[in-house]
Parts: C-alpha cells; structure tokens; sequence
C-alpha cells in the first residue's frame, strides 16, 4: 500500500526539478563510473562493487537506509528524509574522496557539489512543506583512507551505490510526478 | 610642519563645494601669539576663513569654497608676517565633471554547462572619468528571493569588463539567488536592481547536431538530430523547421518534438527539390531559454513522384 503521495502537496515544481537534478547527477556518476572503470578496473583489477562489499564494512562506510521508500511501501515523508540524509551521507563520502588521483578528483568534485545541492532542495523543500526534523543532519564521522588501494576501491563502492540510490530516487519521483 | 591644510574630500565634482582647514601649530614660535590666517586660491585671496584657537593652543582656520569651477586648483594657507603674505601649506583642488557612477542596468545571466559556471553581464552606464569598480555582489536566498542567506564571494571583472562568472563551487544549483552590480568611484556608489534566478533556469543551451537518414520512401526526408551533450539530463522540447534552397523563401516550422524523439520524417514534399533545415531546442516543464537554430542541413528530395 502506497501512503497517499497526494497528502503531502509537493509541488510539479519540484519533483520536475529534482527528476532533473537526477539525471544530471547520474550522468556525472556514470562519468565517474566509466573513468573509475578505466583506471581502477583495468589497472587494480577492482571491477565488481559487489567484492568490496567487507571492505566497506571494515572501513565503516555507512549505508543510508531507504526503508521508507521501498515501492511495496512508500511512507512519502519518511522517505523524503531518508533521501535526504542519504544523499548528505553521499555528499560526506564523496568529500572524503577528494584527492582520489588527478585524474578522477574534477569528477568527483563537481559530483558532490550536485549531490550537495541536490540534498538542499530536498532539505528546503521538506523545510516548505513543514515536515523538515527539527535539526539539519550534520555530517557523521567520515571514513579516513589509510592508503591509494582503499580510496580507489571505496570510489567504486561509493559510485555503483550512489546510481543505486538515485535509481530508488527517480522511482519515487516518478510516481510524484 | 608649521601649517598643515586638509580637504574635505580629494576630488569634487564640478560645481560642488569644499572646505579646508588650516592647523597652524604652536611651535611656530617665531610667529604673533594670535596669528591671521588668511587663504589664496591661486593667486587670489580668499575671504570667508573662519578662525578658532583650539584648546591645545594651536590655531584653526576654516573656509567653504562655494562653487569650484576650475580643473585644477591650489589653495594655499598663508599668515601675514611683516609685510609679507607667507605660504605655510598648499593643498590641490582637483576637480573635474566626474561623476559618481550611474545605475549598472541592464542585468542579465545564463549558466554554462561546460565551464558550470554562471556569467553575469550588464551596462555600465556613462564614462565617469574617475577609476570606477564594478562588483557583482550575490546571495542564496530561498523561493521569492526574500530571504537573505548563505552570501556568496564577491565576483570582481577582469579590468574593463563588464562581465563575471561565478564558479559552480559557490553556487546553489535549483535554488534561487539574487545578483546586483556595484559600481563604486570617488564621489559615490550605485547599486543595481537585484537579480533573482536559479542558475539552472538561465541555462545557455546550445543548438542540437543534425544528420541525414537515408529516406524510406520518395517525396520524403528523413532526418535524425541529438541534443547537444552537455545538457542531455535536461528533458527538452524542440522546433524543426526548413525552407526551399532555391529562392528566398520563408522558414517553414513543421514540427515541435519532446527532446526524446530524435529523428523525423518529413513527406508530401515536391520531387527534386532541395531544402535546408535546422532544429533550435528549449528546456521543457521548466524555466529556460532556446538555443540558437543549428547550422542549416541541406537534404534534396528525390527524382521520382511523391509518397503516397
């Protein structure tokens, strides 16, 4: 069962907006995606996110839980704030990428700035609609790379779970739309 | 130093008035206790010195020159000593028909997707003949533009523009920020109107890429177009249109596309005959302006009969 989208007056505006903003942000993540394929997979052999799965776990990397957007069970403004701290997550981890290697950094820095701003219109639109938590999330302690190996495998596990996240994004958006 | 003169201010605009003031200091002490001090500008006495003794003992004289009509000035604080006049201190008047700059107008800006930038131009207005800043001051704000927040680093133009581009790092993609000009010289500021827009909504598209198809069936043209790359994300709607090569004929506009459909047939069209066409595309849904008409493709029809 579907929470009635229609009891929250989201405006066209803004679901036109953000399906927008989500395309530009997965067209920059396909972007990295490609170069971290050239780089780290045809060099480190570090091709498949789904092998670094323990790694992340070991290095603490987060997973934004998105409980409340799953299409079984759309629990609309739930789910706009679980986006948002999942994409202020992403925007933390993609911070702590800077300086992967000189040739990806461009890349990733104007992906953060997407998701960044991405997570602002979600936060101020939920601040419009009244349903804003009373306190802005505040970026949690962030992953520190101890070595190139763990900042390049990390690139592949943030990029592939990011497109993830902004696949569940552009579903619920749809449906808004 | 045993006068010293200060101005009210360094340049003045042409007819306007100045004051100076002249501190004649104690250690002069060859001097009369109470000294007169007069004022020349140029070679010309000026009356009107309006004289104190301050508490520390020194002497203080004031004049207002009502009109300064001259380019180029000196006023001279000067003190009667026998039977001479002697200059103590000379101060230049510069004045000259500047003026205080006028009103920046014409504010404008688009948002480049290659260099994710947002560029701001305007009209200076008239040459003030002093050295004039200009600064493109922003702040993020909210909806209406009514809030202030987050402000944004000062954008200062390369000299002799009137231009700047704020980088993407400090702008807020999707929300709304208000932009103004300042313009600042010597004899005063001025402030432009204020701007509000969300970069992504001045977006400078530019024209899609068009290429030929092979034609089905006769009497018919088929063309195939992409938008342009950069602004793929952006769900687009787009005009084609084509006129005959020979003759001055109109453009014909025959068809408006969502950018999701990238090619097009066109039938019914006369055997032989050559056209030139172009396809121009705007953002849909949403605020945005049209890109320029792309470069004209030239297709020819074929020989044989039309389509039925």
């Amino acid at each position: 069962p579907l929470d009635p989208a229609s009891s929250l007056p989201v405006p066209q505006s803004f679901v036109l907006k953000c399906l927008e903003q989500v395309r530009k942000i997965q067209a920059q993540g396909s972007v990295l995606q490609e170069k971290l394929v050239s780089e780290t997979c045809a060099t480190y052999q570090l091709c498949h996110p789904e092998e670094l799965a323990l790694l992340g776990h070991s290095l603490g990397i987060p997973q934004a839980p998105l409980s409340n957007c799953s299409s079984q069970g759309l629990q609309l403004t739930g789910c706009l704030s679980q986006l948002q701290s999942g994409l202020f997550l992403y925007q933390g981890l993609l911070q702590a990428l800077a300086g992967i290697s000189p040739e990806l950094s461009p890349t990733v820095d104007m992906l953060q700035l997407d998701v960044a701003n991405f997570a602002t219109t979600v936060w101020q639109q939920m601040e419009d609609l009244g349903v804003a938590p009373a306190v802005q999330p505040t970026q949690g302690t962030m992953p520190t790379f101890t070595s190139a190996f763990q900042r390049r495998a990390v690139g592949v596990l943030v990029a592939s779970r990011l497109q993830r996240l902004l696949e569940l994004v552009y579903r619920v958006l749809r449906h808004l739309a | 130093e045993c006068g010293h003169i200060s101005l009210s201010a360094p340049i003045v605009h042409l007819g306007d008035p100045i004051t100076a003031s002249c501190i004649i200091s104690q250690n002069c002490s060859f001097l009369d206790p109470e000294p007169q001090i007069l004022w020349k500008l140029g070679a010309e006495q000026q009356p009107g010195g309006r004289q104190q003794r301050l508490p520390d003992g020194t002497q203080k004289s004031t004049i207002t020159l009502a009109h300064l009509n001259h380019s180029q000035a000196f006023l001279s604080c000067c003190l009667r000593w026998g039977n001479s006049l002697q200059v103590l201190d000379q101060a230049e008047l510069r004045c000259s028909p500047a003026n205080p700059p006028a009103v920046p107008s014409n504010l404008s800006c688009f948002m480049n997707l290659t260099t994710n930038s947002l560029t701001c131009q305007w009209e200076p207005g008239p040459d003030t003949h002093l050295p004039t800043n200009f600064t493109l001051k922003s702040f993020k704000s909210r909806s209406n533009c009514q809030t202030q927040e987050d402000s944004i680093p000062d954008c200062v133009p390369e000299d002799g523009q009137s231009s700047c581009s704020i980088p993407r790092k400090h702008l807020l993609l999707y929300q709304n920020m208000v932009i103004q000009v300042q313009a600042e010289n010597a004899l005063g500021t001025s402030l432009s109107p204020k701007l509000c827009l969300d970069p992504m909504d001045v977006v400078k598209l530019e024209p899609p890429t068009l290429w030929a198809v092979a034609p089905r069936q006769p009497g018919c043209l088929w063309l195939h177009w992409e938008p342009w790359k950069p602004s793929l994300f952006m769900d687009q709607k787009c005009e084609l249109r084509l006129r005959p090569q020979r003759g001055e004929a109109n453009w014909t506009q025959v068809a408006t596309l969502p950018s999701s459909i990238l090619q097009h047939e066109l039938c019914g069209l006369p055997p032989a005959t050559a056209y030139a066409l172009q396809v121009r595309c705007i953002r849909s849904h949403l605020p945005g302006h049209w890109s320029r008409w792309s470069p004209s493709l030239e297709l020819r029809t074929d020989d044989t009969a039309h389509a039925r």
